[in-house]
Formats: structure tokens, C-alpha cells, sequence
């Protein structure tokens, strides 16, 4: 009995096959490519809670719920909700969850400075040419109205996250199990454990729904080997990922999956400088 | 040396192997009645493949041996050293498969690695209540409805418990999810299991739905005519200490033990419910908890104080209450407010010192009570708990648990259970327990006034010297009465 709640502990709920087609079915359904949407909403969401000041753990969280809230309601054909306020209702969430809880208002004052066009996010901001003149605040402003507006929805949004992955907020994250492992390989250095965590945090926004496609323990060795392999650091020889309970296909597809996300950001960066304006509307809550 | 010892090994098994495999063809040739000579080529093409599979056999043992050194090397700065190195590979993927494939042609079996299977679970949106058919009503506690239902697929019965959503304010109230959260995490053949989140029409209808026991502990003490035997007491405590001793090693506290939150079936068996106060913890604690927490009657005299950072004890203290609720069927301590139950306590247990507890004069209410203190406890002898069918050690487990500083509790009692079966009296089997009608099943059931637990939000009061003086302590603050009068006197 214990063991297995303990094991349990360590791991997340996946997402079944049946949903990933469900997923790709909206997707075709939409004009707009679902994974570049989904990737600037993570990105919106990673970039609000460290305006928040939000332990990334708790970031870390919140993007996975996220992703379980984006399968189970897009892939059951309900109604879309709003990029902007299921970014900030997820935060908001995870934040409650932890020990450094956010008000709403910070919320709402974070999200409306990020979508703004002073936004600091590098392709929904004005592009630099213009930034001789800043937009002054006045451009982010919250008045009371609509942040009492914008709350409900929030609210109400965060209801609807909860029913929708079956109040299942647990989240098991590979951060701290990659340190471990990492330490038990007897390679612990700054330069390898600093990209690790790198690829760790950057597959959490990777639209392939790693988190949800994947145990914690896979994704910690998976971000182990490719950063060692970047880094120069020489592993055990052997198959040490089984000592962790990887499958060699597993490794691979992760490792192919962290190692392409560059390119992917890069690209993604690219397309969407050139349509800030479509971007920041698509976000704000035209869709 | 167990390496050698290893490889010998392995390298006879492959050579025995082989000469089994060589006598097989031998057979196998001379009963098609052919000169063994004139299959020359077969053969040794034959010889070729058994000293390949020899190799792979030495191979396959120095992977294991690596694996093996790899799952004890406890010290990382002792590396396993290993010939054949792959550290510049370009991709990975590639380079890996081949690697592997030469290993394992023929029986795969062998080097299919022994992983640790992961529980398979899935999340999905919640089911509509209308999956489950009403019954009747059980009590309404402080945190939500909870009723009686089957379930129309299966017909099981389960209790249905509605989440109150007072604090719409906050959104989804953060005790609801905390409780979602705690007993979802928390599997335990005594803490009462959640079975699934179910919704209504609107978004503030959220049931939980948990397995239906039949009685609650408070409701039972009341009804019976006789106070459960040692025997029996010793089966449910250990039940109900190795609930919380999960808990507290998941980092849950439970904030609100009582006899009410502890359900009864028919076959012996406590299950832990109400986790409307649990939260997660750390080591050190989280700062800023709230203090009020905890019924009364069950609350702990470092909550009383005004403490803001405390863990796991606060729960033991619950526990000692509730050991002795079993003894004598009723409650240990029934403050009518705060004043009165830390008055009670301390008539009981004797009044904090230097000694006992060092550090409660540090607490934020313990101002209150300085004047109090400072000379009746020298004067008073320390009373005794005194329970005349408890044994020598149940009476020190009893007293440590109800220690008044928190730091002297045991803080997992974990040899205890081991320890205290084998003590005479042996627990009852708890197929031996006595059955009882069921009350939640259909009755109204009597309910005498208990308080219940603090709500959340509500204004935390500081306690002052006023409210002790104004408090008219009877027979049960015997310590305190003295001083009231000098206490009036100085607060003018």
C-alpha cells in the first residue's frame, strides 16, 4: 500500500490517446494554428508569474494545468475560452495552491502591462524602433470597472479549469527529481544542472504537451542526457536511464522533443513579431 | 573479485549452453541417419554463432554488472569506470538503437530491462451529480451537506458532501480545493476514500463523493450504554494514530480531529473524514498559519496562545483529546470559549512553568495569563490524569500526547503500534467488534451542542487580560479563581 502512494506521489495523470486526436481535430477546426496559440499563451503565463514574483514551481504548475485544462475542454468541443483569462485563472490557481497565494488585482494588473503595447514580452511589445518614445502607463491601466469585470471572469474561469481536469490539481514536476538523479550520476556541476533546468522549463512550454505525454522521471533524464551531451559532461556508459525507469524510446523521443524546441521558439518568435498586433488581440480575448 | 566471480559464472553458463546446444545437433544429425562429417559448413557456421552468443553472454554480464554499480553507487565521487566511451555522439537516438540491437538478437527476454511500472491514471472532466440518486440527509457540518446516495450506474452507496462556497469573493475557496486536494493525495485504509468530484447545474455545486460509513465516533460514544472496552480502544486508536501517522508523513496536517470527524462502519473499522481544514506543510513550517483552527474542545493550548507557526502537534494534542473522549465517552475539555478551555487544560494538566514548557511566555496571548501563572504554579501540586481502567503506559502515552508544550508530544509515534500490541490488553480484532444500528442510515439522529469547527475569515481574537478577569472561573478553573479578584483590581 505504501509504496504505491508514494510512487504516486511522483507522478502525473496522462493524457489518453483518445484526447491527443481530440486535440488535433480542434486543431484543423481553427483557422489559427492551435500550437503557436498555445505556445504564446505558455509563454504569456511564464512571463506573468515572474512578474508576480511567483516561485516556478508554481509557474510550473499552472502551465501544466493549463495544458490538461486545454485538452479536456477544447478536445470535448466546448466552448473556447478566452487565451488571456484561462492564462490568468491557471495562475491564479496554482498561486492559491501554494504557499505565496496572488489577489486577483495583481493578476489582472500584470496581465493588462503584458498585453500592453509597453509589454516587455519581446514579440507583443512595440518593436524597438519606436522605443525612443515608451508608451507611458496610462497605456496599462486598470480601471475599477474593468477589473471588477475581468475578476469574474477569472473566477469563473477557474471553476471551470477545476471541473474540467476533475479537481485533479496535483502536479509532479522532474525539477527536483533532476537534481537527484544528477547528484546519483556523480556529474553535479553549475553548467549542467543551470541547462538542465533550462530544458526543463522550456519543454513546459513546448506545444508537444510533454508534461501531460510523459512522467516526471522520463523528462528529468531526458533533459539529463541532451544537456550533458551539450555541456560535455561524460556520463556512465550503460544504459543508466533504466536505472531511473526510462525506456530507451521514451529517452529518445523526449530528447529529440527538448533539442528541436529552440528552433521551434526561434521560429515561433519570428512569425509573431511580424503580427503583434493580430497576436496581442488574438490574446486579449478576440478569439 | 565479484566481478571475476561473475564473469566465470556467466561464461560457463554459455559454455554449458553451448555444449548442450552442440550434443542437441549431434543427436539431431545422427537420427537423420547423416555422417556428422559431411555437414561440414552448417557446422561450422554453426560454432561460429555459439561463440557469437558467448560474447553477447559477457557482454550482456558487464552491463548488468554496470547497471548494478550504477543502482548502489551511493557517493557520487566514486564514478564507474567503464572501456568503450560514447560521450561524442552527434545523435543520440541513432547511435543508441544500433548499440543496443547488436545485444539482443535471439532471446530478448534476457536483457529486457525490470522497470518500475507507473499507476496508470488519467484526468477527466467531472460526471454531473445527476449520476446519483439523493437518499436522505446526514448532518450538516460546518463545511458542507453531507448526504446519503446511490449511484445509479452501480447502486452503490456513498455519501454526498456539497462544498459551502461562502467566499465567492476568492473564487473557488481555497478550503474546498485544500480538501480535494489532501484526501485525494491521501490513501489510507483508515482515512475515508474520495471516490470522484462531482458537479451540479451551476459552478458553485461541487459534491464530493466518499464511501458511506455507517456511524460517526461522537455519535456512538453518546448512544452507547457502556464506554467501548481497553481492548477495543487500543484497536480503534492505533487505527486512528496510523491515519494521521500517513498524513503527517505526506506533510498533511488534518487542523481538525474530533470524534465527529472520525466514521465507524460495521465491521470495526475508523475512517478518517472532514478534511475541510487540511493543508500541506513544510519543514520549517509555513509562516502566518491561521491559529484558528481546530474545535475547541479539541484545540491545542500553544493554538490557544495565539501560536501562528506550529505542525504536526497541534494534530497529537487532538489525538490525546480524543483517547480520552474513548475512555470515558466524554469530551476532555469543554470550554464554553478560549478563556475557559486554556482554564480547563490547565486545571487538568496543571499550568505551563519554565520547566514543562520554556518558551509559552514568547506566545502572543500568553501576556494574558502572566500575572496568573507566576505564583499559583509553584503553590499547586501538578494534578494527575487519572483513568481507572487505563494501564501504566496507556496512562504515559495519554500524558505525553496531552503535553502542554508541543515539543515534548511524541511526534510520530511510529514504534508505538508495534509496541502497544503486544502489551496486554491485546487489541480487539476488529472483526470481534459489536455492531450497532446505523443512525446516518435513516434516524434523525440526537445531537447535544458541540462547537464547531472555526470558520475561515473569522476575526482572530487576542486574547487580553480583561477576558480572564471577566471570566468567572467555577469549580472547573479551580487554578485561576484566586486570582481574579487581583486581576479586576489591576485592570482598572
Amino acid at each position: 500500500m505504501a509504496p504505491i502512494t508514494e510512487v504516486e506521489h511522483l507522478t502525473n495523470p496522462l493524457v489518453t490517446v483518445e484526447q491527443l486526436y481530440s486535440l488535433q481535430d480542434d486543431d484543423r477546426n481553427h483557422a489559427e494554428n492551435g500550437q503557436s496559440v498555445r505556445y504564446a499563451q505558455a509563454v504569456l503565463t511564464q512571463a506573468a508569474g515572474i512578474l508576480l514574483r511567483l516561485p516556478q514551481d508554481v509557474v510550473a504548475t499552472s502551465l501544466v494545468l493549463l495544458q490538461r485544462f486545454w485538452v479536456e475542454n477544447l478536445g470535448q468541443g466546448h466552448a473556447t475560452a478566452d487565451l488571456k483569462i484561462a492564462s490568468e485563472a491557471s495562475i491564479y490557481l496554482s498561486a492559491k495552491l501554494s504557499f505565496t497565494p496572488v489577489s486577483p488585482r495583481s493578476v489582472c494588473n500584470v496581465y493588462a502591462y503584458l498585453l500592453s503595447t509597453s509589454s516587455s514580452l519581446p514579440f507583443i511589445g512595440c518593436p524597438p524602433p519606436s522605443a525612443a518614445t515608451p508608451p507611458g502607463p496610462q497605456s496599462y491601466y486598470v480601471s475599477e470597472g474593468s477589473y471588477e469585470r475581468e475578476r469574474e471572469k477569472i473566477l469563473l474561469c477557474e471553476s471551470l479549469i477545476l471541473s474540467s481536469i476533475g479537481f485533479d490539481v496535483h502536479v509532479a514536476l522532474p525539477h527536483t527529481l533532476a537534481l537527484t538523479y544528477v547528484q546519483a550520476l556523480g556529474v553535479s556541476s553549475r553548467k549542467l544542472v543551470k541547462r538542465v533546468l533550462e530544458h526543463l522549463n522550456g519543454g513546459l512550454l513546448s506545444p508537444q504537451l510533454l508534461y501531460l505525454t510523459h512522467q516526471p522521471n522520463a523528462l528529468a533524464v531526458a533533459a539529463i542526457y541532451l544537456a550533458a551531451k551539450e555541456v560535455g559532461v561524460k556520463l556512465v556508459d550503460g544504459n543508466w536511464w533504466e536505472v531511473f525507469d526510462v525506456e530507451r524510446e521514451d529517452l529518445g523521443f523526449l530528447v529529440l522533443a527538448f533539442g528541436s524546441f529552440v528552433g521551434f521558439a526561434a521560429a515561433e518568435k519570428e512569425r509573431w513579431e511580424n503580427e503583434r498586433e493580430k497576436l496581442r488581440e488574438l490574446l486579449s480575448g478576440g478569439g | 573479485m565479484p566481478e571475476k566471480y561473475v564473469r566465470d559464472k556467466t561464461e560457463l553458463k554459455g559454455l554449458s549452453r553451448g555444449r548442450w546446444k552442440e550434443s542437441e545437433e549431434l543427436e539431431v544429425s545422427v537420427i537423420k541417419g547423416k555422417s556428422r562429417w559431411a555437414q561440414d559448413e552448417d557446422d561450422s557456421a554453426a560454432s561460429i554463432a555459439q561463440r557469437k552468443r558467448e560474447k553477447e553472454e559477457q557482454r550482456r554480464a558487464k552491463e548488468d554488472r554496470l547497471r548494478q554499480a550504477d543502482a548502489q553507487q551511493v557517493h557520487p565521487s566514486t564514478p564507474v569506470d567503464a572501456p568503450g566511451a560514447n560521450g561524442d555522439v552527434a545523435r543520440p537516438s541513432k547511435r543508441l538503437r544500433t548499440h543496443v540491437d547488436t545485444h539482443r538478437p535471439g532471446d530478448g527476454h534476457a536483457t529486457e530491462p525490470q522497470l518500475l511500472p507507473f499507476p496508470a491514471r488519467r484526468f477527466a472532466a467531472c460526471r454531473d451529480v445527476d449520476e446519483y440518486e439523493r437518499l436522505n440527509e446526514i448532518e450538516e457540518g460546518s463545511y458542507g451537506l453531507v448526504s446519503r446516495a446511490r449511484e445509479k450506474a452501480t447502486g452503490s452507496v456513498v455519501a454526498l458532501k456539497k462544498l459551502k462556497m461562502d467566499h465567492a469573493n476568492d473564487g473557488f475557496p481555497v478550503t474546498g480545493l485544500r480538501e480535494i486536494q489532501t484526501l485525494m493525495a491521501s490513501r489510507h485504509a483508515h482515512i475515508v476514500r474520495l471516490r470522484e468530484v462531482v458537479t451540479g447545474s451551476t459552478w458553485k455545486d461541487i459534491y464530493l463523493v466518499m464511501d458511506f460509513l455507517e456511524h460517526d465516533l461522537k455519535t456512538l460514544l453518546e448512544d452507547m450504554a457502556e464506554p467501548f472496552l481497553p481492548s477495543e480502544i487500543k484497536t480503534l486508536m492505533l487505527q486512528i494514530v496510523s491515519a494521521t501517522q500517513h498524513l503527517h508523513s505526506h506533510w498533511i496536517l488534518h487542523r481538525d480531529l474530533k470524534t465527529s470527524n472520525l466514521l465507524m462502519n460495521n465491521r470495526g473499522e475508523i475512517k478518517l473524514a472532514d478534511f475541510g481544514m487540511a493543508r500541506y506543510t513544510s519543514q520549517p513550517p509555513p509562516p502566518k498559519l491561521t491559529q484558528l483552527v481546530v474545535t475547541l474542545w479539541y484545540r491545542s493550548p500553544e493554538l490557544l496562545l495565539g501560536t501562528d507557526t506550529y505542525g504536526a502537534e497541534i494534530d497529537i494534542w487532538s489525538l490525546g483529546c480524543i483517547f480520552g473522549e474513548l475512555l470515558t465517552r466524554d469530551p476532555m475539555f469543554q470550554g464554553k470559549n478560549e478563556v475557559d478551555q486554556l482554564s480547563r487544560i490547565f486545571a487538568l494538566l496543571g499550568p505551563p512553568t519554565r520547566e514543562n514548557w520554556p518558551d509559552f511566555r514568547s506566545l502572543p496571548n500568553a501576556k494574558a495569563l502572566h500575572p496568573l501563572l507566576s505564583s499559583s504554579s509553584a503553590s499547586k501540586p501538578q494534578p494527575q490524569l487519572n483513568f481507572p481502567y487505563l494501564t501504566t503506559s496507556g496512562h504515559r502515552l495519554l500524558s505525553s500526547m496531552l503535553s502542554l508544550n508541543p515539543s515534548s508530544r511524541p511526534p510520530h509515534p511510529r514504534s508505538w503500534p508495534t509496541r502497544t500490541s503486544q502489551r496486554r490488553p491485546r487489541p480487539k480484532p476488529k472483526e470481534f467488534f459489536p455492531t450497532f444500528p446505523s443512525k446516518a442510515g435513516q434516524e434523525r439522529r440526537r445531537r447535544r451542542e458541540t462547537p464547531n469547527a472555526p470558520l475561515r475569515g473569522e476575526k482572530v481574537k487576542l486574547l487580553g487580560v480583561e477576558d480572564f478577569a471577566r471570566e468567572s472561573f467555577g469549580a472547573g478553573g479551580g487554578i485561576l479563581a484566586g486570582r481574579e479578584e487581583a486581576e479586576e483590581r489591576g485592570s482598572r
